[in-house]
């Protein structure tokens, strides 16, 4: 139940409305009233456990104004989870209004061809991908109704090779084995990103890991906590927590920001027993930053944007710098705000479209005046986000997980 | 008037897009940081978030006419109901009005909307080597509106004193909707002592005579150097000593803080690495100005904590200084960290006692604390004088938020028995207005006048500050 839930019952009366979250909330820098910010979504949640607020289309909007990205947990001083609160939130909605996720979706934005094209262009969809890879790439398909006819129509279903299809099941460590991990191939890299996930088993390989990457493996549920959908997501914790204990690796590895917090984070806390490490991480303090990485044929100047489900939710801000700034030819050079949102995050560019572009024009600004040659970011999401924002704005930079900078240094001549 | 009429009134005046009417949204202006709107649901009928002072004046016309309250509201960090309609009717958010609009470096001041936030004017303010000294523990969220309305004041208030000793001019839009300015309206002088003043009278005004709508602000070269002392007190009574032994040395430190014991822990468990020392108190000296002095000070202060201290550390180094400050200014908030099932109110959170009765005031909190059954957080501004105590309550258990209503009344009259104040510089609101007269007396009828004078039909920010007239 959601009044019992221990997040509910614990955290609402530790918030005293101080507003610290406000000065951090990328929401709150657009709107800039209370009735956009964190703790008004602390209250929120508050109104609705009391009782003193019913769910209603209103409350199921209100609700979704958020991008789960932690700014604000990362900084109240009363520590309250506040998009953990809002994720219990949004499964009571979706309990009390089963519709209410697609009434968003469907209502708010299906119904608005210009916005819906907009949308899915910034989230890197382009109309051929066909909706349901979209809706998987969303993890989505399990909160859609059945046969979308809308949405078909308007998007076209010619589906495109994923990285999954691209990737063997084990792929062998380069000379003496020096560990078994499971990648934890999250979709958005996978439909959005292949060519990451391609440079990820390789440079993994290459320092001494054999890969597994189960094709049984499925979202991690971070995507369906977003939208509502707790009891999918606790689903989802169970089987692959399953496959995971059964393949026998050392770690679990993802390139994705969101996915490696998800695996750590409070879903997954009392049932995974492997240890998970975000890929850049994994490779500067485990198994170490290779000494055999050429320069790059010509020198390029990168900026580095911390994606708030690294930087915020698990305060890994050094290591993926470092492993830039190992590769010889690239020189590194801070934007202002590297740790602000850049109004990504998963669905909400498709829910929130107009909310989400304001936040990511601050960002792309900030990458302007570093006069940077290429972005580069550890989140599939991130990258795609940030694709968009510079594609609109007229901006040729390439967006780039680090793992592909590397892999250049590694393997391109 | 009738609600529906006067949303469409407000939003042809103002546009749609700068009035909140969905029920929903007004719920989240039902609060500000206070016990007393986390105890009950303030709803306005309307919010309006104007950004001119035209549009400010049309409101407030428009209520004057139909007798409808008007609260101004910032940021909603007061602590003591003051920005929250608590007769219903329209909060004006100036919060979203947040524009500087001139730093004027030759005549050191500079022009700012209402909504401008602390922390950003003081980066901006950087850019030209000045600074606003006041130093509000809320710096990153509240606004200079808010602490111009509270005359905040803070960290540092101790050698820059508080708002009001910045305040050059004001533009004020009346209850009647007529737009005023004080302190001379060509005027960029820096010293006036022409007319009666008018612009002390609005400062510490809470939203009762007024709303601010520009602020002409003194601003300082800004220091180059800084350092803290942190001293570490075995008995709680050893600190306050130990302030009066530094003022003696003739040095006036820019802060100094204490923390007591369960301060210290919150701080702690806020972030481990900041890593204060287990203690009964724990004094953190700042000072500022050129770096010789500073230097001076730091070790002369060092040399005087060391007789009652059992350990002192002097930092220069920007980051452990910004832990320092960090870990005193969020605990505020992080007071609620030491009950698991609780949390800090803020209530009865801000009296100031004169400077000899600080350790007879913490020894009597601590002791009301026991005998109403409820562990108080307490650190503040001890420089001067000013405690701030935070009851950690489980705020959902009704006997504990009685005994904790009963606790609160005791530490204000403990303040004003001890020949200080109830509040040091969070200001009056709904929540302290009952003890008015037991501070004030006669004097209450004169604030009264004034108010009337200004606000004949009483719209303007009902119910705070003072009582009603008693038949
Ligand atoms: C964690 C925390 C720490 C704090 N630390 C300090 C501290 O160290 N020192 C200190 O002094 N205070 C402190 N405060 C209290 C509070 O932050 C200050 O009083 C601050 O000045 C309030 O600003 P605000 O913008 O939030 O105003 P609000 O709370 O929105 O409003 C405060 C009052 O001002 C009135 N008002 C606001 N804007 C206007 C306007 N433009 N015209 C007319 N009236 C107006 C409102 O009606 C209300 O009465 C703290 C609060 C918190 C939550
Ligand atoms: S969520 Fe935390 S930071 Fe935000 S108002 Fe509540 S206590 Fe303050
Ligand atoms: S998680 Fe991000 S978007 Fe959501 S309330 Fe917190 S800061 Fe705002």
């Amino acid at each position: 139940m959601f009044k019992d839930t221990p997040v509910v019952r614990e955290q609402i009366k530790k918030c005293v409305r101080c507003g610290k979250c406000r000065s951090v909330c990328p929401i709150f820098q657009v709107y800039q009233t209370e009735n956009y910010s964190p703790s008004g979504q602390v209250f929120l949640v508050q109104m609705l456990r009391d009782g003193e607020l019913e769910v209603s289309e209103k409350v199921a909007a209100k609700a979704s104004d958020c991008l789960m990205c932690e700014s604000c947990s990362s900084t109240c001083p009363s520590g309250i989870p506040v998009p953990e609160l809002v994720a219990a939130a949004r499964a009571y909605i979706g309990e009390q209004r089963p519709s209410a996720g697609k009434d968003l979706i469907f209502g708010k934005l299906w119904t608005n061809p210009r916005l819906l094209r907009k949308a899915v262009a910034a989230a890197g969809l382009a109309d051929s991908l066909g909706f349901r890879n979209i809706a998987r790439a969303l993890g989505m398909t399990s909160i859609l109704p059945g046969d979308l006819p809308q949405a078909e129509k308007i998007l076209g279903k010619i589906p495109r090779a994923s990285a999954r299809t691209r990737i063997k099941t084990v792929s062998p460590a380069k000379g003496t084995r020096k560990t078994r991990v499971a990648y934890f191939l999250g979709c958005g890299t996978d439909l959005l990103q292949p060519k990451v996930a391609l440079a990820t088993v390789e440079v993994l390989n290459h320092l001494g890991c054999e890969v597994v990457v189960s094709p049984n493996l499925k979202c991690c549920g971070v995507p369906h906590l977003a939208n509502g959908q707790k009891k999918i997501a606790e689903e989802l914790v169970q089987h692959n927590v399953n496959i995971l204990h059964k393949l026998g690796v050392d770690a679990v590895i993802s390139d994705c920001a969101s996915c490696t917090s998800t695996l750590k984070g409070h879903l997954y806390k009392d049932w995974l027993k492997v240890k998970v490490f975000d890929l850049s991480v994994f490779i500067v303090e485990v198994l170490g930053i290779p000494s055999e990485i050429r320069a790059l044929p010509h020198p390029l100047t990168v900026t580095y944007h911390d994606p708030c489900h690294l930087v915020k939710a698990q305060k890994i801000k050094d290591q993926p710098r470092q492993l830039l700034k190992s590769i010889p030819g690239v020189e590194l050079k801070e934007m202002a705000g590297a740790d602000t949102c850049c109004g990504g995050s998963g669905t909400f560019g498709l829910t929130h479209y107009e909310v989400s572009m304001k936040i990511l024009e601050a960002k792309i600004n900030n990458i302007r005046q570093t006069e940077a040659q290429a972005v580069a970011t550890c989140c599939p999401s991130c990258i795609t986000q940030l694709s968009y924002g510079l594609r609109e704005s007229g901006l040729n930079y390439p967006v780039l997980h680090p793992i592909q900078l590397l892999h250049q240094g590694l393997y391109k001549r | 008037m009738d609600r529906t009429l006067l949303i469409q009134e407000l939003e042809k005046k103002l546009g749609q897009e700068k009035v909140i009417s969905d029920k929903v949204d007004l719920m989240y202006y039902s609060y500000d940081s206070s016990f007393h709107a986390r105890l009950n649901r303030f709803m306005p009928d309307v919010v309006v978030t104007p950004r001119s002072t035209e549009e400010v004046s049309e409101v407030m016309k428009l209520a004057y006419t139909h007798n409808i309250p008007v609260t101004p509201r910032g940021a909603g960090t007061g602590e003591t109901c003051g920005s929250v309609a608590i007769q219903g009717g329209i909060v004006m958010d100036l919060s979203p009005w947040d524009t500087i609009e001139e730093v004027d470096v030759a005549n050191m001041q500079v022009f700012v909307r209402p909504g401008v936030i602390h922390a950003k004017l003081n980066q901006r303010l950087a850019e030209n080597g000045m600074f606003f000294p006041p130093d509000p523990g809320s710096s990153l969220m509240c606004t200079i509106g808010g602490m111009v309305a509270n005359n905040a004041s803070g960290l540092r208030a101790v050698k820059y004193g508080c708002t009001e000793q910045y305040i050059l001019g004001l533009e004020v839009v009346l209850p009647n909707g007529e737009i005023i300015i004080t302190g001379g309206m060509q005027s960029r002088a820096v010293k006036s002592v022409s007319g009666l003043n008018l612009t002390k009278l609005f400062v510490g005004s809470e939203g009762i005579l007024g709303v601010i709508t520009q602020i002409r602000l003194r601003v300082w070269p800004k220091p180059k150097g800084r350092g803290i002392v942190m001293a570490v007190y075995p008995s709680l009574d050893d600190a306050p000593a130990s302030v009066l032994e530094v003022y003696k040395a003739g040095i006036l430190p820019s802060g100094i803080e204490i923390l007591d014991q369960s301060a210290i822990q919150a701080v702690n468990m806020y972030r481990a690495e900041i890593n204060l020392p287990n203690a009964e108190a724990i004094l953190l000296f700042e000072v500022d100005g050129n770096p010789a002095s500073v230097e001076w000070e730091g070790l002369k202060i060092k040399e005087i904590a060391s007789q009652r201290a059992t350990q002192v550390e002097w930092a220069t180094d920007p980051k452990r200084m910004a832990d320092l400050w960090e870990g005193r200014s969020v605990v505020a908030t992080a007071a609620a960290r030491v009950r698991p099932d609780g949390s800090r109110v803020f209530a009865g959170e801000d009296i100031s006692v004169p400077l000899s009765k600080v350790a007879e005031t913490l020894r009597e909190i601590r002791a009301l604390g026991k005998k109403h059954h409820i562990k108080v957080v307490n650190y503040g501004h001890i420089g001067d004088g000013n405690v701030h105590t935070a009851p950690v309550i489980d705020p959902e258990q009704p006997q504990e938020v009685e005994a904790a209503q009963r606790l609160v009344d005791d530490i204000h009259r403990l303040a004003v028995r001890l020949g200080g104040t109830t509040t040091g510089e969070h200001g009056v609101g709904a929540v302290r207005a009952m003890y008015a007269e037991l501070e004030h007396g006669a004097a209450v009828k004169i604030m009264r006048s004034i108010k009337q004078t200004l606000d004949p039909k009483g719209i303007m920010n009902p119910g705070k500050v003072f009582g009603p007239e008693e038949e």
